[in-house]
């Protein structure tokens, strides 16, 4: 009944075209979940602060981005930007170009949140003492309040990490070989999903279980 | 954080100037050296993904062999082929949206279709049947009232079970390998495909022998090739290919090798379709 | 941009059926999923908190297998892995009751549960601890204490996470059109696939979701102002 010689004879392509991205097809978990983590924190950094600013033409356009991005499935944006991008540039764009705009797009609205409440945690007195040491604004943001606040938001930040890492599996959607990908093709030929999404799903809490343990002791530094 | 903003201005501006220069799909193929192609993974023998995890199939060696030197004659220079995974719901808007330049796989040509896309000309014939367990009670079109039938979305069959016997249950997949595990499976009693796709199926699946292809023909399905509306160049020089191939032989030499009696799914090359095929091309 | 818009294809037909079944569907499904998410979030959130080590771990396995694996990857572990292991009568009798519809509800509810789990616990630990010492010294069962005193505050504690782990869970069905689940994303893809008109059924589908969102985050904003416990939490904004 159990039958694992389908995870074994195909522990390769699975783990490394599935999870590394490497091998003949455009794919791979980790190839576009890490710069899809750190391009949409730093753009969800910007939209953050965007959010927060004085005047309303910065803060307006950030908080509708936000409320957008919250308000549509991340399945919906994979579909935009697949048939919309190419329609606009008149060329093909591949797989992985967009997976990785829409992963980008969709969680900076999400890091934004999180930069944004990180920021707000600050005490008011921080800014204030800043600003009467003589620095100014973007460098009392900078030089204060951000590094203060990044501390503030690591939890939440590892958590929408963690999202966007198990998120990726939706790029199998439109034909990029992830992980979930490569079971599916796998499977199609052999016929054991049992074995086969069993032995993902275990990938994957490996991978975002590790992830939480090195966030956990980090978090445990900086306290 | 003006600087910023004075980016993302400049870079809407270059995605709405963009599409002001407005090119053929020839001059585009032309300038990338890239012919993009969209094709299946899961649909054996036209185009899946084998054992040893290449992506291969009838179609795309006909794209390959027939298409792509067509194409590199008309433009005098070499071209790539890249391929892409399209499905019946995804392809039309594949290609509309310019993410490929031209459907290869088992897309029937029809009329309600034309008005969205272009199609070359017919390159395989075959119909719509049933793949069910052996031993199943359904034999035909006649027996699934009231069944469990799976289908692929956006298929021709799925409209076609829709209208003719709304009283069915169908169930629509985005892709034949999930239609094809949800029968494996007992979720759905019938899947109902073109033929050649079901046979395909069946010769690929673990053990060949469980599953029956059951059913006349309920349905005429034309496979073309598909391609962006009014481009009459570039479909002039696919056809072109399409010809040249099948008049060389190099058609049936393919067919051979993938339908042939020793090929990935026999499937012997009924006598009047051969002729079809041989009529559709025209003189030199 | 070279694109003519044909916005009646979203009317005539049967767009407008199968976007009006969509809708229902996706109501449906996230509905019963997130009444599975409340309940399992809710114990397992309390489970993690009490003092009896078995308990804890038995949550805490539960929550975290289940929330760091993939949605989809569970999509297709209940509707593909599982059926085959059930006895034959029970795997009829689902096949024949819309099989695909009480998986992605299962996948849904199980998943989210997990992480509905994390917000309950958030919220219970938010409580000071000694409302539960009180509540015991007053001759309470920790059962009672749970039921009748941690948990209440808890609930009136999380609603505005709660809010957005519901959203999210509305939006995330969206992922059982992969195991054919005719709902609002699955709908949409259909008109693309019968009219080729892409952009307006993804703008049709884009809107719909937008309105559900943003109207249950209207009503809930309402709901957390009544339900706010004045005094125990400052809240900003």
């Amino acid at each position: 009944m159990f039958d694992l010689s389908v995870i074994v004879n195909n522990f390769a392509f699975l783990v490394v075209q599935g999870l590394l991205g490497f091998g003949g097809f455009s794919g791979g978990t980790l190839r576009l979940a890490i710069p899809a983590i750190v391009l949409g924190f730093f753009l969800g950094i910007f939209i953050g602060i965007a959010r927060l600013a004085r005047s309303w033409w910065i803060s307006l356009p950030a908080t509708l981005y936000v409320e957008f991005f919250r308000g549509v499935p991340l399945v919906m944006v994979i579909f935009w930007i697949w048939f919309i991008i190419p329609q606009l540039l008149r060329f093909p764009i591949p797989e992985y170009g967009v997976a990785l705009t829409a992963f980008v797009i969709f969680e900076a609205a999400y890091f934004g949140e999180i930069v944004r409440a990180g920021i707000q945690s600050v005490p008011r007195g921080q800014v204030e003492a800043a600003t009467a040491l003589g620095l100014t604004r973007p460098q009392s943001m900078r030089f204060v309040v951000l590094p203060q606040a990044i501390r503030n938001m690591v939890p939440s930040l590892v958590t929408q990490m963690i999202v966007l890492f198990k998120d990726t599996s939706l790029a199998s959607i439109i034909g990029y070989v992830d992980l979930t990908k490569a079971a599916q093709i796998v499977n199609n030929r052999e016929i054991r999903p049992f074995e086969l999404y069993l032995f993902i799903a275990v990938v994957y809490f490996v991978c975002t279980y590790s992830m939480s343990r090195i966030a956990a002791r980090f978090e445990h530094r900086l306290a | 954080m003006r600087r910023l903003l004075a980016a993302l201005f400049a870079l809407g501006f270059v995605a709405v100037a963009a599409p002001a220069l407005a090119e053929t799909t020839l001059e585009k193929i032309s300038g990338t050296g890239v012919l993009t192609v969209g094709t299946r993974r899961g649909s054996p023998p036209f185009g899946f993904v084998s054992k040893t995890n290449e992506w291969v199939g009838f179609s795309i060696d006909l794209v390959e062999q027939a298409i792509k030197p067509a194409i590199e004659k008309k433009l005098g220079k070499v071209i790539k082929v890249e391929l892409k995974e399209s499905t019946p719901a995804t392809r039309i808007p594949l290609l509309t949206s310019n993410q490929v330049d031209l459907i290869a796989e088992t897309m029937t040509d029809t009329r309600a279709r034309r008005d969205s896309v272009d199609f070359s000309l017919t390159y395989f014939v075959t119909g719509a049947q049933f793949l069910v367990k052996k031993g199943s009670a359904i034999h035909g079109i006649q027996d699934i009232v009231g069944r469990r039938v799976a289908a692929q979305q956006g298929s021709t069959n799925a409209k076609i079970i829709r209208e003719r016997v709304p009283t069915a249950e169908l169930r629509e997949f985005p892709d034949q390998p999930a239609a094809f595990q949800a029968l494996a499976q007992g979720q759905v009693q019938a899947y109902t495909n073109d033929g050649i796709q079901l046979a395909g199926l069946k010769a690929k699946a673990p053990r060949p022998a469980e599953w029956e292809i059951v059913g006349d023909f309920y349905s005429y399905e034309p496979f073309g090739m598909a391609m962006r509306k009014n481009e009459s160049d570039f479909r002039a020089v696919v056809n072109n290919g399409l010809m040249e191939a099948i008049e060389s032989g190099q058609y049936f030499e393919l067919y051979e090798k993938w339908f042939g009696p020793k090929g990935e799914v026999p499937y012997p090359l009924a006598p009047e379709n051969k002729r079809f095929l041989l009529m559709q091309v025209v003189p030199k | 941009m070279r694109y003519a818009f044909h916005w009646e294809v979203l009317w005539s037909g049967q767009s407008g059926r199968w976007l009006l079944q969509g809708l229902a569907t996706t109501v449906e499904l996230s509905a019963l999923g997130w009444v599975l998410a409340a309940a399992l979030g809710i114990v397992s959130g309390a489970m993690r908190t009490v003092p009896w080590r078995p308990l804890r771990a038995l949550a805490t396995v539960y929550v975290e297998f289940f929330r760091n694996v993939p949605l989809l990857v569970w999509m297709f572990f209940w509707y593909f892995g599982v059926p085959p292991l059930l006895p034959e009568a029970i795997r009829e009798w689902l096949f024949r009751h819309g099989a695909e519809f009480w998986a992605g509800t299962f996948a849904l509810g199980v998943y989210h549960g997990a992480r509905m789990s994390e917000v309950i616990r958030g919220g219970i630990q938010a409580i000071p601890r000694t409302q539960f010492e009180a509540a015991v010294a007053m001759g309470l069962t920790t059962f009672q204490a749970y039921r009748l005193v941690i948990v209440p505050i808890a609930l009136r504690l999380s609603i505005p996470p709660a809010t957005n782990e519901s959203l999210n869970l509305l939006k995330n069905s969206s992922v059982a059109l992969t195991i054919s689940v005719a709902e609002l994303t699955f709908q949409t893809r259909q008109i693309e696939a019968y009219t080729a008109r892409a952009l307006e059924a993804l703008t049709a589908g884009t809107v719909i979701y937008l309105v559900l969102c943003v109207g249950i985050a209207a009503i809930m904003a309402r709901v957390e102002h009544r339900f706010a416990i004045p005094g125990l939490i400052a809240r900003g904004g």
